[in-house]
């Protein structure tokens, strides 16, 4: 089997494993090495952007949700804001409408004084006058036979009478 | 038996010139395959070589991860399977894809060749082959990994002796049979396919015009180049096997 010529050749056998083993090393060292390492980049790189892609789509989700959050607030705000202004000038026209009609009231409660008191004036005066003339007017009937003092208390019944038929 | 011009010829030391050049062109061969790829590569868009080369880096990937045992076997066997890998598969296909045979006068003295050597194959050298359908050289491969995985084994020596002995005597026999069978497996398949493809091609056509032997030639070109395909995974995954049998580190690290 190792005789000269033989299928099996020592050398043969020998200088292609060293032939080999340097293919092998000149291969692993210059094109296998870089290789691997590419690979890796581009492994950690795509990993690397995957993660990212998910990140910022969660970063997405998350303020889209917000977003609609805060949307939702304002809106709930602006709702809220215009029934309070819708309230509050419910009631600010019912205090103006209270109000006018206070004013209202008064002023005819007012009125109704003023009437009352000048209608009592008036009738006051009137009286006064009707007693003065129908005492003057019995005076001059009786024919000036009258005293002061009987003058004075016709006047005065007169007066009271008359308050009594005016009342 | 064809005839390779030798190195040393006559002496212990007797070489065949053609396998260590092919082996060198092989090597040639998967080193610029792979620079192109690491040149042509793109992180955005992979695509052509770049594509088959991840393929097949993600494959002898696999392939390791499968039988080694231990993250740091798996990081020595890496680079070894990937380049056996592509190496054996290049190497396979070479001498289907081409075989040199220049044809001598037997009497010249020609540079390497012996005069008996010529004589004996009426004066036909082949001046191009697989490196692989040489036997040392498949059997050099096998005992190189023979011996690299009795070396990964022996930095563990009590669990490596102890594994030799497990199943007395025929762990000891496993030992010389599976180089023997591992390297005798490449060079027997890729030595068949190549002589009978060598056999067809130099057949004569029948009445001197039919070329009878062409639907075989195709026939066993095409089962040649699968089995070369299988053959250099075989190789391949066989030598992570073995390795892995041999690294004990999975069971000192649990």
């Amino acid at each position: 089997m190792f005789q000269v010529g033989g299928i099996f050749q020592v050398g043969t056998f020998i200088f292609s494993v060293i032939s080999f083993l340097i293919v092998f090393f000149i291969i692993q060292r210059f094109a296998f090495k870089p290789l691997a390492k590419m690979l890796e980049q581009r492994r950690i790189h795509i990993e690397t952007q995957i993660s990212e892609a998910e990140k910022s789509r969660e970063e997405a989700e998350r303020l889209l949700a917000e977003q609609q959050r805060l949307l939702e607030e304002a809106r709930k705000e602006a709702r809220n804001m215009l029934d309070q202004a819708r309230i509050r000038a419910d009631e600010q026209a019912r205090e103006i409408v209270q109000k006018a009609e206070e004013e209202a009231a008064r002023i005819l409660e007012e009125s109704r004084q003023a009437i009352v008191r000048e209608r009592d004036e008036a009738l006051a005066a009137v009286t006064k006058r009707v007693a003065e003339l129908s005492v003057e007017l019995t005076a001059k009937l009786l024919c000036d036979h009258v005293t002061p003092e009987v003058h004075k208390d016709l006047l005065a019944e007169a007066e009271s009478k008359l308050g009594e038929l005016v009342c | 038996m064809p005839v390779f011009p030798t190195l040393f010829p006559g002496t212990i030391w007797q070489t065949n010139v053609v396998v260590i050049a092919t082996i060198f062109l092989t090597g040639l061969i998967v080193f610029i395959l792979l620079r192109l790829a690491v040149a042509r590569m793109d992180m955005r868009h992979p695509r052509g070589l770049q594509n088959l080369v991840e393929w097949a880096f993600d494959f002898s990937e696999s392939m390791a991860k499968d039988v080694m045992p231990s993250d740091e076997s798996r990081r020595f066997v890496r680079p070894l399977a990937f380049i056996t890998l592509l190496f054996l598969f290049v190497a396979n296909w070479l001498g289907l894809i081409m075989s040199i045979t220049v044809h001598f006068d037997p009497h010249a003295h020609v540079w390497g060749l012996s005069p008996s050597d010529l004589q004996t194959s009426k004066g036909d050298v082949e001046l191009f082959d697989s490196p692989t359908s040489n036997m040392s050289m498949a059997l050099g491969l096998a005992i190189m990994v023979w011996v690299i995985s009795h070396a990964r084994g022996l930095r563990h020596p009590a669990k490596w002796f102890r594994h030799l002995l497990r199943h007395f005597p025929f762990g000891l026999l496993e030992e010389i049979t599976n180089p023997l069978t591992h390297g005798m497996r490449l060079f027997g398949n890729i030595f068949a396919g190549e002589i009978l493809l060598g056999l067809l091609l130099r057949a004569p056509f029948a009445f001197h015009f039919i070329p009878w032997q062409l639907p075989f030639i195709i026939l066993w070109l095409l089962y040649s180049g699968f089995v070369a395909t299988i053959q250099a995974y075989v190789f391949s995954i066989l030598m992570c096997l073995y390795i892995g049998m041999k690294s004990f580190e999975a069971d000192s690290q649990h």
